[in-house]
């Protein structure tokens, strides 16, 4: 059931719809993704587009980008029928997209990731000085402090999406895609890039923007859409709708709470550090109880990974003294972290987190294949038993348990790390940035499973950028400021902006 | 649809997915099968004992270096050493009969020798940082140069007939050469399929973090996936010995590529993750066949290179289809 807001079109100040789809569907075999979506685009206006995972978002954004071709409906750009078979004639039409995981060649520099394609020439040989300057120019110009001679891989992750931004806006855009483009910035980031998304509006430039986190598209958008189940729900002015609309338009149920917590009884300590240091980070003390969850607050590059890594036994620590379970104890190894019954849940889910082309119940059972011996031997059936009760455990999506894990959406995929430290069963768990890019049902059913830890007994370390997320769901907030403890807060937590303040070090 | 509903369909589909794999697999026995069936109608020898024999014998070691190699490649590494490491190992086993050590300890001396250059070359890995390519490589240059030294560019003769009977003798009707290889393939089997040092060592070649951040002791890992090659070459070594009665360092010369084309021939993915023990097996001796029929129809021995690499393009190409679809 489609619903287009006609006043919105009535009412909107040019004359056509920049790109307007008709009707449009995708099938991939026998999955419907997108089932007869009617969507209008207006120039110069920033359109969000919210919704679960699976909803068929990146389905759209890939029909959009000429990277799938459409299974039926029409696309009219300026009016006009437009086939978008391929990458090239989006770009040739002025579609781009600036994609959620960093697409860009690392071993080259930012100037060259920037006119990868469109190089400058003379004479058939590279002008490396007369690009680097140009690229520093429009860099510049854009309000984004990257230097353009360094290496990709050099800058941070949040760095390296902005330079993706860079290229998208530079190239005689007309209608730009930005999908979840601000998990990986930070607060300067963020501000710098809606500087740009303001400007590039003001340029006429037509805005899609992906987003889970709600909040930026109340800031940002002039109309919201949403996305279910392949079908488009609504789409309706920001101004005329609120969050909770919002979030029961893409889940069809109402979440009361979506930072669910209970209260639960705190146990016996299970770990404390005491005037930890290491590469990164400097006497940091803190504690975790049974049923507690410590939370970790701070701006990228504060020391939290760092320090948790330090307390997992990735890196060696410079001083300070763990106690688990009230003994000090030794960690060197992520093996003696794991003996001792720690988890880590690490923050790149692709790169840290799984075997990506095994499948799901080989990741499930991977810290446990000691276990599953009889004799020497693996049990098949101890195998498949553990990663099948596993599965149901954390409710994973997946085909079957042999199904690879990169054919799984990225909630699911995130379950399957949580689920095999589950079937370990650890008394400390490290969730190090546990939703960035999960949708809004998984989200839930992940906070679930803390509750479900805690109630166990078990203790839970929660590093987070995302305020909301940390705020609500911990009972002590430790924030982070270069590799310092600046503040803890416990049951009367003061207001978000005086964390913030902390953090930033205003 | 619920979980259960899923799960039932999707275990359908894995299902079937297990008969075409089964099916796709048995294309390479069933390649195996068509070629001896062709040879057979080609040629008035080609299923003769002698010359089956031939290729038994023969193939066997191709195909223990080829297993040896896939714990490598399984790893997402690569171990271009084995060659040389044939050749030194014929030289070294040869080396002490002839100074009338018994032939237990040659064997156990030589096999040992194996196990440490292949403990050097994960060491050269895990602390050293080198890739596998490089170290291996390097080893390669260094094992032949050795070899060469050792024996001023001759050949050593082994005189111990106990010895070199063994290669000719047969068991039950089948060369002992075969046997080898079935005393190798059933314990590398089991330890690669059926035991969790197996699954690690595939969980090191999909994703080597993730594999040491969920616990695998991959260092330890690597050091058995490298020796437990170099061993099996320092094995086929002391069998090549035993079949030409002589220690010679340019022996195995170019078996490297050999034991990583039956691999790769037999399924193996050069990126890591994907590998078993029957498919080198195979592949081995279709290589072998090869060789063995180009020469019964004496067709021209260069064209076997020809015919080998077209092979190697046609079955990963394949392989990577079955792949795209599983």
């Amino acid at each position: 059931m489609t619903n287009i807001d006609s006043a919105a079109i009535a009412s909107s100040a040019s004359p056509m719809p920049l790109l307007a789809l008709h009707k449009l569907d995708k099938r991939f075999g026998a999955t419907h993704a997108l089932k007869a979506v009617d969507l209008i685009f207006e120039a110069g206006e920033i359109h969000a587009i919210v919704g679960e995972n699976g909803a068929g978002k990146s389905t759209l954004i890939k029909l959009l980008t000429g990277v799938h071709v459409r299974s039926g409906g029409e696309i009219l750009w300026e009016g006009k029928p437009v086939a978008l078979a391929t990458p090239q004639e989006a770009i040739d039409h002025g579609i781009n997209a600036v994609h959620q995981e960093v697409v860009l060649c690392r071993h080259l520099t930012v100037a060259a990731n920037l006119f990868l394609g469109d190089e400058r020439t003379r004479f058939g040989l590279l002008k490396h000085v007369g690009m680097e300057r140009a690229a520093q120019k429009i860099l510049d110009d854009i309000g984004f402090s990257l230097p353009a001679g360094a290496i990709l891989s050099s800058l941070t992750i949040g760095q390296q999406q902005l330079v993706a931004t860079a290229r998208a806006a530079m190239r005689g855009t007309k209608f730009l895609i930005f999908d979840e483009p601000t998990a990986y910035l930070t607060r300067q980031e963020t501000q710098q890039l809606f500087a740009l998304i303001g400007r590039l509006k003001a340029q006429g430039i037509t805005i899609v923007y992906i987003s889970h986190r709600l909040e930026e598209v109340f800031q940002l958008a002039d109309r919201v859409s949403i996305l279910r189940d392949g079908n488009l729900v609504s789409t309706q002015r920001v101004a005329e709708t609120n969050e909770e609309q919002l979030i029961t338009g893409m889940i069809n149920r109402a979440i009361d709470q979506i930072h669910y917590k209970e209260h639960i009884p705190f146990g016996q300590e299970i770990v404390r550090t005491e005037h930890l240091s290491g590469r990164g980070f400097n006497n940091i003390s803190v504690r975790v109880r049974a049923g507690e969850v410590i939370g970790l607050y701070g701006l990228i590059g504060a020391g939290r990974s760092e320090f948790v890594q330090s307390l997992y036994g990735r890196f060696a620590r410079t001083g300070g003294q763990i106690y688990w379970n009230g003994k000090p104890v030794e960690i060197r190894h992520e093996r003696d972290a794991i003996k001792l019954g720690i988890a880590l849940v690490p923050e790149s889910r692709r790169d840290q987190g799984l075997c990506l082309n095994l499948g799901v119940g080989f990741n499930i059972n991977l810290p446990i294949f000691h276990r599953l011996t009889r004799g020497v031997m693996i049990s098949r059936k101890a195998e498949t038993g553990a990663a099948d009760g596993q599965i149901r455990g954390v409710q994973i999506k997946a085909a079957s348990r042999e199904a690879r894990a990169s054919s799984l959406s990225g909630g699911n995929q995130q379950k399957i790390v949580v689920g095999k430290w589950l079937n370990h069963g650890a008394k400390l768990f490290i969730f190090d940035e546990p939703t960035a890019g999960v949708d809004v049902g998984t989200k839930v059913e992940i906070y679930k499973i803390f509750a479900r830890l805690l109630k166990e007994g078990a203790g839970i370390i929660l590093i987070s950028s995302y305020l909301p997320e940390v705020y609500d769901l911990c009972d002590t907030l430790h924030v982070f400021r270069r590799g310092n403890l600046v503040a803890s807060h416990t049951a009367e937590k003061g207001a978000p902006e005086t964390i913030l303040a902390e953090a930033i070090g205003a | 649809m619920s979980i259960d509903q899923s799960a039932a369909a999707g275990a359908l589909k894995a299902k079937n997915q297990a008969r075409i794999n089964l099916l796709l697999s048995l294309t390479l026995f069933g390649l195996l099968a068509l070629m001896w069936m062709a040879l057979w109608l080609a040629t008035p020898n080609f299923l003769s004992y002698a010359n089956v024999n031939g290729i038994l014998r023969q193939g066997a070691m191709w195909a223990i270096l080829a297993m040896g190699q896939t714990f490598v490649i399984i790893t997402a590494g690569i171990d271009l050493s084995v060659g040389a490491v044939v050749g030194v190992s014929t030289v070294i086993v040869a080396w002490l009969l002839t100074h009338d050590f018994p032939i237990w300890a040659a064997v156990l001396i030589t096999l040992g020798f194996g196990w440490a250059v292949g403990m050097f070359h994960a060491f050269g890995i895990v602390q050293l940082g080198l890739p596998p390519f490089i170290m291996t490589l390097a080893s390669l240059q260094v094992l032949f140069g050795a070899g060469l030294l050792i024996t001023n560019g001759a050949s050593i003769n082994i005189t111990n007939d106990a010895f070199t009977q063994f290669s000719r003798n047969d068991f039950l009707g089948v060369p002992n050469l075969f046997w080898m290889v079935i005393v190798v393939a059933i314990p590398a089997y089991l330890f690669l399929h059926h035991s969790r040092w197996g699954r690690y060592l595939y969980a090191i070649g999909s994703n080597l973090e993730a594999a040491r951040l969920s616990g695998v002791n991959t260092r330890l890992m690597i050091y058995i996936a490298y020796s437990l090659s170099a061993f099996c070459a320092a094995f086929v070594g002391i069998l090549l010995a035993q079949r030409i009665g002589t220690g010679n360092a340019t022996q195995g010369q170019g078996w490297e590529l050999k034991a990583i084309a039956s691999s790769v021939i037999g399924g193996t993915s050069l990126f890591g993750a994907v590998g078993s023990v029957l498919g080198p097996l195979v592949g081995s001796f279709l290589l072998t066949t090869i060789n063995n029929g180009a020469n019964l129809l004496s067709i021209n021995s260069f064209w076997q290179f020809i015919i080998t690499g077209g092979l190697i393009i046609v079955i990963v190409y394949f392989d990577g289809l079955r792949r795209k679809r599983g």
